[in-house]
């Protein structure tokens, strides 16, 4: 399997402009020195809690945001370092399906307008053409020719979201960034959306990045995937690797959090104590450490490195990796002790 | 449940009937729904957008607004009383003491330009005419109680500067206030993270039994509702399709659309690269479908289902379906 996308030590930082007092000034770490590859033909998941970056990162991948850091090789040339007209050629071919299928679409253009406009700014002008290609897409998605001239709002969401799918492919991309498509849709309508995010696939010979902070569609739909804590990978790789044993604490508990539906199997898990802490001027160490059920005293201070340990799985974590031999501070291996944990039904 | 349940009950409610008149049609949002809650029980109302959970739920506060709604009830009694007679003053009296809400959205919920511990003072005051200091010192023990961290320093924060899953829990302690006998909660975890949101729901589950509230939790997310519930009310398109205590529903629902919603749900266990879906969409409630709501999307329907709306049927203790060929055990092997 060949790489189409390698980020190098991609980091994506915003400046806050102390515009609200009670913020420090400062800036906002939202991706901070990710790297990792997304093979070609692959499903390839980014799962994480709220403002952990997943959209940032996607952004980055597409062009949408530029790094402030690192290089985004697409099919190995860097994105950003292309030329204008070069950059907007290879941009076509990645495309971003957004979570919220009511927002993404404009309300004042019908369905015709919506799909057929990535034809219609790359040059298109002949009517009849998109017509053709926008009856065709629309078939494509599970929706009808005959939708064509109806507007957003006579659509459910998952019709909707099947609208922004035919815009999405509309220029045969290579490249699709799904963020988070199902989130805001009923669970009937959500399994028909990865259904069909599956099928064009097959058919279409697509790349997909999936985000997502449900992992058990993650598990479901992925290949290979990447978990995030606050702008930093915990464990990537491997998909079945990851979910047969995961190794970071984070992970551990992003699995512990899934509530099952298997009535008979609800057990006691526990809960992740404290809340995520903010992205701005994070602090040193591992990223993960208030809220890590098993931090030793000297993850506080000294960030994890990220580790293959074993093929295509990496983890950040010093209970795998363990510290660096020399300097170590006393105890550093001790465990911390802080907060008594939470226990669930 | 069965013999041992003290039968105190707290809700009960109905045929409640809300119908909205729009330029486009009669939107028929909630047609005919009974429900009952007792003493120190959570009962979920679970369905989908636009099943017309809100509106069920806004209508028992009588928080709906009519005009635009029209409602029409056989029955609304809380706690013996029947709310129907009450004035708004005399509901007022009651939302907050006897009765509180929990919605989605903390941060529409509480006031911006007040402290959060303020906003619960104010509670106190209100209802207990408490002092000051009085309302303040119960106000900390309130929020050490529901969890938040340094709870007197915390007082002092407004919204904006707590994270999601603090201000959700701050509703919490508001609602949990006045002990009351009835806590609404609208979606309360849905826009929590999934760490978050099982710390949430273990909080309000553990205060829910500690202060002996029932809790008519609304969601229509299945695993909260696992998680979570001691009686079940599965709803679509308006109307009440199941009812059962909650290990029965997972174990063995009956309705079709039930059996279609469980098996959507994503489990870490399942198969990969496929998903199992429920065919077409939900109908719109201006122009629902002939017979069963749920015929369109239904494997089992026949002709009757098509023709004649079947009426919500007892089928062992507790339990209710609407369904003309109700999925038995045996049968739920075959999806
Ligand atoms: N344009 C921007 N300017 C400043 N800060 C930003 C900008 N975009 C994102 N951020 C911040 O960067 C962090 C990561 O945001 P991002 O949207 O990537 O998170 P996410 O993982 O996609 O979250 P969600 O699950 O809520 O969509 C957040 O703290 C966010 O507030
Ligand atoms: N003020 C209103 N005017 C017109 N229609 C309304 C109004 N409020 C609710 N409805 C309609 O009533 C139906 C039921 O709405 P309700 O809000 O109870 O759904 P819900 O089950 O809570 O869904 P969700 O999961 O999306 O919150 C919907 O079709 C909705 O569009
Ligand atoms: S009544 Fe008929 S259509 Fe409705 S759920 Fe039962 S079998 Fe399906
Ligand atoms: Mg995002
Ligand atoms: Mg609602």
């Amino acid at each position: 399997m060949t790489e189409l996308m390698t980020l190098q030590n991609v980091s994506v930082h915003f400046p806050v402009r102390g515009a609200l007092p009670f913020l420090k000034k400062g800036e906002i770490q939202a991706v901070s020195n990710v790297s990792l590859s997304i093979h070609r033909g692959e499903i390839f998941g980014i799962v994480g809690e709220s403002g952990c970056g997943k959209t940032t990162l996607a952004s980055t991948m597409v062009g949408m945001i530029k790094p402030t850091a690192g290089q985004v090789l697409f099919e190995g040339v860097d994105l950003n370092s292309l030329p204008r007209d070069e950059f907007k050629k290879t941009r076509r071919r990645m495309q971003m399906i957004f979570q919220d299928p009511f927002s993404s679409l404009n309300p004042r253009f019908n369905v015709y307008q919506i799909v057929s406009e990535p034809m219609f700014i790359r040059g298109e002008d002949d009517e009849e053409t998109m017509k053709a290609r926008v009856a065709e897409l629309l078939e494509m998605v599970g929706l009808s020719a005959g939708d064509m001239y109806r507007y957003p709002s006579d659509f459910s969401g998952g019709q909707r979201q099947r609208i922004g799918i035919a815009r999405a492919i509309s220029l045969n991309p290579s490249f699709l960034v799904c963020d988070e498509p199902v989130s805001a849709l009923d669970v009937s309508i959500h399994a028909q959306i990865l259904n069909l995010l599956l099928e064009l696939q097959e058919k279409l010979n697509l790349t997909y990045v999936f985000i997502s902070h449900n992992l058990a569609d993650v598990k479901k739909l992925c290949d290979r995937l990447a978990v995030m804590y606050l702008g930093k990978i915990m464990e990537s790789g491997d998909s079945d690797k990851i979910f047969a044993q995961p190794l970071h604490p984070y992970t551990q508990a992003l699995m512990a959090a899934v509530l099952d539906i298997n009535f008979s199997e609800q057990k006691e898990t526990e809960i992740l104590p404290g809340d995520t802490p903010s992205p701005i001027n994070p602090p040193p160490g591992c990223r993960f450490w208030q809220r890590c059920p098993k931090a030793m005293r000297g993850c506080k201070a000294i960030p994890p490195e990220y580790v293959e340990v074993e093929q295509d799985h990496f983890v950040a974590c010093r209970l795998v990796n363990g510290f660096p031999d020399q300097d170590m501070p006393e105890g550093y291996d001790q465990p911390l002790v802080r907060l008594k944990t939470v226990r669930g039904r | 449940m069965g013999e041992g349940r003290v039968m105190e009950q707290v809700l009960k409610l109905r045929n409640l009937k809300v119908v909205f008149p729009t330029d486009y049609g009669l939107i028929r949002a909630v047609e005919g729904v009974d429900l009952d809650i007792y003493h120190r029980e959570c009962v979920a109302l679970v369905g989908e957008s636009g099943s017309g959970k809100s509106v069920t739920s806004q209508a028992v506060m009588r928080l709906l607004d009519s005009p635009p709604a029209l409602i029409r009830v056989d029955t609304l009694e809380f706690a013996g009383q029947d709310l129907t007679q009450l004035t708004e003053q005399q509901m007022q009296e009651i939302r907050g003491k006897e009765m509180a809400m929990i919605f989605q959205d903390a941060m529409t919920s509480l006031n911006p330009v007040m402290t959060v511990g303020k906003q619960i003072d104010e509670v106190y005051r209100r209802h207990y005419g408490d002092s000051k200091q009085a309302a303040r010192e119960k106000t900390v023990k309130n929020l050490e109680l529901i969890g938040i961290p340094e709870p007197k320093e915390r007082a002092n924060a407004f919204p904006h500067q707590l994270s999601g899953g603090m201000r959700q829990r701050v509703l919490l302690a508001m609602a949990f206030a006045c002990m009351p006998k009835l806590i609404i909660a609208d979606e309360p975890t849905t826009a929590l993270d999934v760490t978050i949101q099982a710390q949430v729901l273990k909080t309000l589950r553990g205060m829910q039994r500690g202060c002996g509230t029932s809790l008519l939790l609304v969601t229509h997310d299945l695993s909260v509702v696992a998680s979570t519930a001691d009686r079940v009310y599965v709803m679509y398109a308006g109307k009440i399709v199941e009812k059962a205590p909650v290990k029965d529903l997972f174990t063995a629902p009956h309705h079709p659309y039930t059996v279609g919603l469980m098996a959507a749900v994503p489990r870490l266990s399942d198969e990969k690269k496929k998903f199992t879906q429920i065919p077409g969409t939900v109908p719109s409630p201006i122009d629902k479908p002939s017979g069963c709501y749920f015929h369109p999307r239904c494997t089992y329907a026949t002709e009757r289902c098509r023709r004649e709306m079947p009426r919500l049927t007892p089928m062992g203790p507790d339990r209710e379906v609407r369904c003309f060929h109700p999925l038995s055990v045996g049968r739920n092997g075959h999806d």
